[in-house]
């Protein structure tokens, strides 16, 4: 029995080395001085990263990415703030209805979502802009965001709020002094959350882009299509090097067992 | 925080922005739907009459369904001894969690793009092949259903992950004690109390797999090429190649009917299952 917890254990081990093993492998190939692709590289150098730099494709990109990312993440996390305040403090019964409402945008499949968001981005005459992109960002991080920060204003003691009021606190001093501290992981998770969806977003953004807009993932699809060049080795490894240090910021501030428990919002 | 207020009037102003992105949401389903419709401006259902008249239009669809079971199975499968590692590993557990999370967050494009690296034809396994000298002219890894497969799983294995462990750490930790205590091996403790109570974040997380596989368009381009189409594909092309938003309207619904079925079974499976089992 002991023998078999231990297969078991190490048949996990693999498993889960093999998660990174090709962004690993991805970020080996970028130090590659030779032409192409090569893992492990016989030669190591910065010529990819020199040249990703040099290239204005793709600082820009990566500028839009990161603008568009910090859009999504600071817009949802507020419209999410005040729904949830408003949803547990003064309307406890349309919650149900509010969060079927919130998650609906889950059961759709990407493909169509993106067939649909092309539609409500065209109706206002923004498709290929930044302000387009960014809005069907926000729909497609509206449940991200809404869970965490759900969950934070569900859990504080409401005798915290009455006590504030009897001692003659204004509904905002106690908005300001009481909930917003409290809510402070749950707001610091949303707004990490969003902005690591959007910033990697590509199956819904690349129906949205236009000749004068791209953002870092879409140009990387269209990249990988028709070119083998480390460049996109390089790019890559930067990209995963931010959503990294996204997740790294989560845990320290916030901690990571959100993404580990099952109670519905 | 239940200390229900009367609400001032201001107050449902706090609520208006979620409603009018739900409102522009459903919105774009609807014109999604009137789209679908709609050809030439006036009523037709000349592209779902082409879906089902089409054998080749039948294949896109079968591929599609087929290869997400394949995926939603084979990640479950995959996932569950890792879960069970970070489970066990109380010390560790959020040092492994990070390494399941990145690569659960990272772009798509990305793990895909990481695929090519080590499928393609000059990729680093079959490179790895002919030097060990197993093979000598390169073995066709991917823009076959086999790529799409290999990278679909391990673009989704970590969600698996996540949400079979979400599953083991509501165990109340006594169960198992007592089961010790009763006597029970660890494999019928495993068999008894954690497989059984495992299974509804497996279910969870075969779910949303497999809608996030019927759905999918960039892993099926990048490792399937332009022949082995997913609903996903052939509606990304008819968007941005062929432009015709009517039929990619319709594809979409489809796409959205195909997925509305495929939960409804999903769910009375496991619910059949479940129930079985009490």
């Amino acid at each position: 029995m002991v023998q078999r917890t231990s297969t078991m254990r190490l048949l996990g081990i693999a498993l889960l080395l093999s998660l990174p093993a090709p962004i690993i492998i991805v970020a080996g190939a970028s130090f590659n001085g030779g032409g192409y692709i090569q893992f492990p590289p016989d030669s190591y150098s910065l010529r990819w990263y020199v040249e990703t730099f040099t290239d204005p494709r793709w600082p820009r990109a990566f500028a839009v990415s990161l603008g568009i990312a910090a859009a999504t993440a600071v817009i949802i996390s507020a419209v999410n703030f005040m729904a949830a305040y408003y949803v547990v403090r003064y309307a406890p019964r349309i919650a149900s209805a509010l969060e079927l409402a919130i998650f609906s945008p889950l059961f759709f499949p990407h493909a169509a979502m993106g067939v649909a968001m092309v539609a409500m981005v065209g109706q206002f005459g923004l498709l290929g802009t930044a302000p387009g992109i960014i809005l069907a960002h926000l729909v497609i991080t509206l449940p991200f965001s809404y869970r965490p920060i759900h969950i934070a204003m569900r859990s504080i003691d409401p005798d915290l709020i009455r006590a504030a009021n009897v001692m003659g606190a204004s509904e905002w001093q106690a908005l300001r002094d009481i909930v917003l501290p409290l809510c402070r992981s749950g707001i610091l998770t949303s707004l990490l959350f969003a902005g690591i969806i959007s910033f990697d977003e590509v199956t819904v953004t690349m129906f949205l882009i236009g000749p004068n807009i791209t953002t870092l993932p879409v140009q990387i699809f269209s990249f990988v299509q028709d070119s083998a060049s480390p460049v996109l080795a390089a790019i890559s490894t930067i990209s995963v090097l931010v959503t990294f240090v996204a997740v790294m910021l989560l845990d320290r501030f916030a901690g990571l067992t959100f993404f580990v428990r099952r109670d519905a919002a | 925080m239940i200390t229900q207020e009367k609400s001032s009037p201001g107050t449902v102003l706090l609520i208006l922005p979620v409603l009018v992105l739900l409102v522009l949401f459903f919105g774009s389903v609807i014109h999604l739907f009137s789209n679908g419709f709609y050809d030439d401006g006036e009523f037709s259902t000349r592209y779902f009459r082409q879906i089902v008249n089409r054998s080749d239009y039948h294949m896109v669809f079968l591929r599609t369904v087929v290869s997400s079971l394949v995926v939603a199975v084979l990640s479950v499968v995959l996932a569950y001894p890792i879960a069970l590692l970070l489970w066990r590993a109380d010390r560790w557990r959020n040092t492994l969690l990070i390494v399941v999370l990145v690569p659960w967050l990272v772009s798509l494009v990305v793990r895909t793009y990481g695929w090519i690296v080590l499928l393609g034809p000059r990729g680093v396994i079959n490179e790895f092949l002919a030097w060990l000298g197993i093979i000598e002219s390169p073995v066709k890894l991917m823009f076959n259903d086999l790529g799409i497969i290999i990278g679909l799983t391990h673009v989704l294995v970590p969600f698996a992950v996540i949400s079979i462990l979400a599953s083991l750490l509501e165990i109340e930790s006594n169960l198992e004690e007592a089961s010790g205590i009763l006597g029970a091996s660890a494999f019928q403790t495993f068999r008894h109390i954690v497989w059984p109570l495992s299974l509804p974040g497996a279910f969870t997380a075969l779910m949303v797999i497999y809608l996030a596989c019927i759905g999918a368009i960039v892993t099926p381009i990048l490792l399937g090429g332009m022949t082995h189409n997913f609903v996903g594909s052939q509606i990304y092309q008819e968007v941005m190649y062929t432009f015709n938003m009517s039929k990619a309207a319709a594809w979409s619904i489809c796409l959205l009917g195909l997925s509305f079925v495929s939960l409804l079974l999903l769910k009375s499976i496991e619910r059949r299952l479940l129930k079985g089992r009490n």
